[in-house]
C-alpha cells in the first residue's frame, strides 16, 4: 500500500507538472490580454518537433534543445500576438474573435505539422536511460529529469514574475492595465512578452514531455482540453491557481487510476471541478 | 433606378425557388448530401448564435445537439415513436436539459461561461461514450438510425429514405428556423436580448429579469440544437459521442463568426459559405484543405472583425457613397 502511495505521489507529481506547465502560459496570455489561446496546444506540439529534429535527429544537447524550443517558438508567439491577437483585442467581442482565430491557427498549424513532419506518430529518443529504484518504488530517469527541470521552469518563471523589472511590468499589467500605463509600462511590448513566455512554456513542456509521450501533429488538441480543465479550477488569470490546478488534476488521475478505471476518473474529476465551482466561481485561487 | 423595396424580396423569391427547384436541377448524391448537411449546421448556427444574442458563447452547444440526437433516435428505436413525434419530443427535453445547466451556468460571464459550458460538454461526452453502454452504445454509438417516413393509407406515401425527399424536409425546417429567428430578433423579447447582451446591470435597473432572459435565450437556442441533432442522426443514420464533442462547435461557432455576430442572416450566410467552401472548392487541394480553410478564417476575422455581412456596407463606404 505504502508502494502504491508513494508511486502514485510520483506520477501525480509528473504529470500536474506537465499540466501546469501548459495551463500557466494559457494562464498568463489570459491574465494580460484577456483572450483564451486556442492555439495554445499547437505550441506544446510544435515543442515536440523542436525536441523530435534538434535532439533526436541532428543530435544537439538536450538542454540546448528546450532552450531552442523556448526561444524559437516563444519568437513565433510574439509574432502571432503582433500580427493577429493584439489588433483584436481592441474590438468588441474579443473572447469570441479571439478564441476562433486561435481555432483557426490551430488548423493551421497542425495541417502544416502534417505537410512538413508527416501524421505519423513521433517518438523520440529519451535524453537519460535507465531506471532508479529506491525504497520499492521505480521510477525512469526521463521522468525524474522531467520532474527536476519542469519545477525548475517553474522556479525561473516565479523568479522572473517576482524579481526582475518586466515581471513586475507584467504582474502590474494584469492588475489594471490602464494603471500601468500610466506608470510608463509599455503595455503592448508587456503583452508580446508574455504571450511569448506562454508560448515559450508549451513548447519547453513539449521537450521534457516528448520523450515520454508521443508526439504527432494532433496532439495539441488533448493538451488544451487538460490545461482548459487546469485553467478553470485554478482560476483564470492566476499563476498559483495553474500551478495548484494542475498538481491537482494530476494527483486526482494518478490516484484515481490506481483505484477505477480511466473513464470513472474522468467524470469524477469533472464533478469534482463543477462542484469547486459552484463553490468558488472564480476557481481555486482567482480573485473576485 | 431601381427601387430598394422592389429588389430585395424579388431576390428572396427568386433565391427560394432556386433552393426548392435544386433537387430537379441536380440528382447527384453528394452535391444533395452536402446541401443536406448545410441545411443541418445553419439550424445549428442559428441555435448558437440564439445563446450569442444575450451576449454567451455555448462552448457545450454541441453536446445539446447531442443530447437532440440521442433522445430522438431512442424514441424512434426503443419506444417505436414515429419521427414526427420523436423530433419535437427530442426539442424539448433539449430545451429542458439546458435550463438546470443555464441556472448553475448563466451565473458566470464571459470566459468563465465559455469554459464551464465546455466541461459540461465534456461531461456528457464522456457518459455517453463509457456509461450505460446498453442504452447508448458506448463510443461505437448507435447504428442503423431509421429514416423518417409518411404512410396516410394509400393516398400518400412518401419515404424519406432518397437524398432529394430527405433535403426538402431539412429545407423547410431550415427556413421555418431562420423565420423564428427573425420574428424574434425584431419582437419586444429580441430587444430586451440585445440589451442584455449589451449590459446586464442596466437591464436590469429597468426591471428585467437577467437571469430569467438568459435562461429563456439559452432554452431557446438548445431547442433548436435539438432539432439541428434529431435531424442529424437520421439523416446521417449513424451518431457517436465525438460526433458532438468540443470539436464538433467549433466549426460551427466558427460559422457564425465569420458570418457575423447577433445578425439573423449572419450565421446562415457563414455556414453557407464555409461549407460551399471547404467541401466544394477545397476539397481538391488534398492536404492543404484545412490549411487554406484556417488561413481563411484567421484572415477574416482578423480584418472583418464584423464578418462577412458587413461586407455590402463596407463596400459601400468604400465606394464613397
Amino acid at each position: 500500500m505504502e508502494f502504491f502511495l508513494l508511486q502514485g505521489v510520483l506520477n501525480g507529481v509528473m504529470l500536474g507538472l506537465f499540466y501546469a506547465l501548459v495551463a500557466l502560459g494559457l494562464s498568463l496570455i489570459f491574465g494580460i490580454m484577456g483572450i483564451v489561446n486556442f492555439a495554445h496546444g499547437e505550441m506544446y506540439m510544435l515543442g515536440g518537433y523542436v525536441a523530435y529534429y534538434l535532439f533526436g535527429i541532428f543530435g544537439l544537447n538536450y538542454f540546448a534543445s528546450i532552450i531552442a524550443a523556448l526561444i524559437l517558438v516563444g519568437g513565433l508567439g510574439a509574432l502571432l500576438e503582433k500580427i493577429i491577437f493584439r489588433p483584436l483585442t481592441t474590438r468588441p467581442q474579443v473572447a469570441l474573435t479571439s478564441l476562433i482565430a486561435g481555432l483557426g491557427l490551430a488548423w493551421v498549424f497542425q495541417m502544416l505539422a502534417v505537410i512538413c513532419f508527416g501524421e505519423l506518430d513521433k517518438k523520440v529518443p529519451s535524453a537519460f536511460k535507465g531506471i532508479i529504484s529506491a525504497a520499492g518504488i521505480v521510477i525512469s530517469k526521463e521522468r525524474l529529469a522531467a520532474i527536476i527541470l519542469g519545477s525548475f521552469l517553474i522556479l525561473m518563471l516565479n523568479l522572473f514574475l517576482r524579481r526582475t523589472k518586466a515581471g513586475s511590468a507584467i504582474r502590474a499589467v494584469a492588475q489594471d492595465k490602464e494603471a500601468a500605463a500610466l506608470q510608463g509600462v509599455n503595455v503592448n511590448r508587456i503583452s508580446a512578452l508574455s504571450f511569448s513566455i506562454g508560448c515559450g512554456l508549451a513548447a519547453s513542456t513539449g521537450v521534457l514531455m516528448a520523450p515520454i509521450f508521443i508526439i504527432n501533429p494532433f496532439v495539441g488538441s488533448d493538451v488544451i482540453l487538460k490545461a482548459f480543465l487546469v485553467v478553470i479550477l485554478g482560476g483564470l488569470g492566476s499563476i498559483p491557481g495553474a500551478m495548484l490546478g494542475g498538481l491537482l488534476m494530476g494527483f486526482i488521475e494518478s490516484f484515481g487510476c490506481l483505484f477505477f478505471n480511466v473513464p470513472t476518473v474522468n467524470v469524477l474529476s469533472f464533478i469534482l471541478i463543477l462542484i469547486t465551482l459552484i463553490v468558488r466561481p472564480q476557481g481555486l485561487l482567482g480573485r473576485d | 433606378m431601381i427601387k430598394r423595396d422592389i429588389v430585395v424580396p424579388t431576390c428572396y423569391t427568386g433565391l427560394l425557388i432556386l433552393l426548392f427547384a435544386i433537387p430537379l436541377i441536380t440528382q447527384e448524391p453528394y452535391t444533395l448530401h452536402i446541401l443536406c448537411l448545410i441545411g443541418i449546421n445553419i439550424i445549428f448556427a442559428c441555435s448558437i448564435n440564439a445563446i450569442l444574442n444575450v451576449g454567451e458563447l455555448n462552448l457545450g452547444q454541441a453536446a445539446f445537439m447531442g443530447i437532440g440526437a440521442y433522445s430522438s433516435t431512442l424514441l424512434v428505436m426503443r419506444l417505436h415513436l414515429s419521427f414526427w413525434f420523436a423530433l419535437p419530443i427530442a426539442m424539448i427535453i433539449t430545451a429542458i436539459v439546458s435550463l438546470p445547466m443555464g441556472y448553475v451556468t448563466l451565473r458566470f460571464k464571459g470566459a468563465y461561461f465559455l469554459l464551464f459550458t465546455f466541461l459540461f460538454a465534456e461531461l456528457v461526452r464522456v457518459l455517453l461514450s463509457n456509461f450505460w453502454i446498453g442504452l447508448f452504445g458506448g463510443i461505437p454509438g448507435l447504428t442503423n438510425i431509421p429514416r423518417p417516413f409518411i404512410h396516410i393509407r394509400s393516398l400518400l406515401q412518401v419515404n424519406f429514405s432518397s437524398k432529394a425527399h430527405f433535403y426538402y424536409l431539412i429545407l423547410i425546417l431550415t427556413l421555418f428556423t431562420i423565420f423564428v429567428m427573425q420574428r424574434i430578433d425584431r419582437s419586444r423579447i429580441g430587444m430586451v436580448f440585445k440589451a442584455i447582451s449589451q449590459s446586464d446591470a442596466l437591464a436590469e435597473s429597468i426591471g428585467i429579469s437577467s437571469m430569467k432572459v438568459k435562461l429563456l435565450g439559452c432554452a431557446m437556442g438548445c431547442f433548436f440544437a435539438g432539432m439541428a441533432g434529431s435531424l442529424y442522426a437520421h439523416f446521417v443514420g449513424v451518431i457517436t459521442p465525438p460526433d458532438f464533442s468540443l470539436h464538433a462547435v467549433l466549426a460551427p461557432i466558427a460559422y457564425v463568426v465569420v458570418g457575423g455576430i447577433g445578425s439573423v442572416l449572419g450565421p446562415v450566410i457563414g455556414t453557407v459559405f464555409l461549407m460551399m467552401l471547404s467541401h466544394f472548392f477545397l476539397r481538391q487541394f488534398g492536404l492543404y484543405e484545412l490549411l487554406i480553410y484556417g488561413v481563411i478564417i484567421v484572415f477574416i476575422i482578423r480584418f472583418m472583425p464584423e464578418g462577412l455581412i458587413s461586407l455590402p456596407r463596407r463596400l459601400r463606404i468604400k465606394l464613397g457613397k
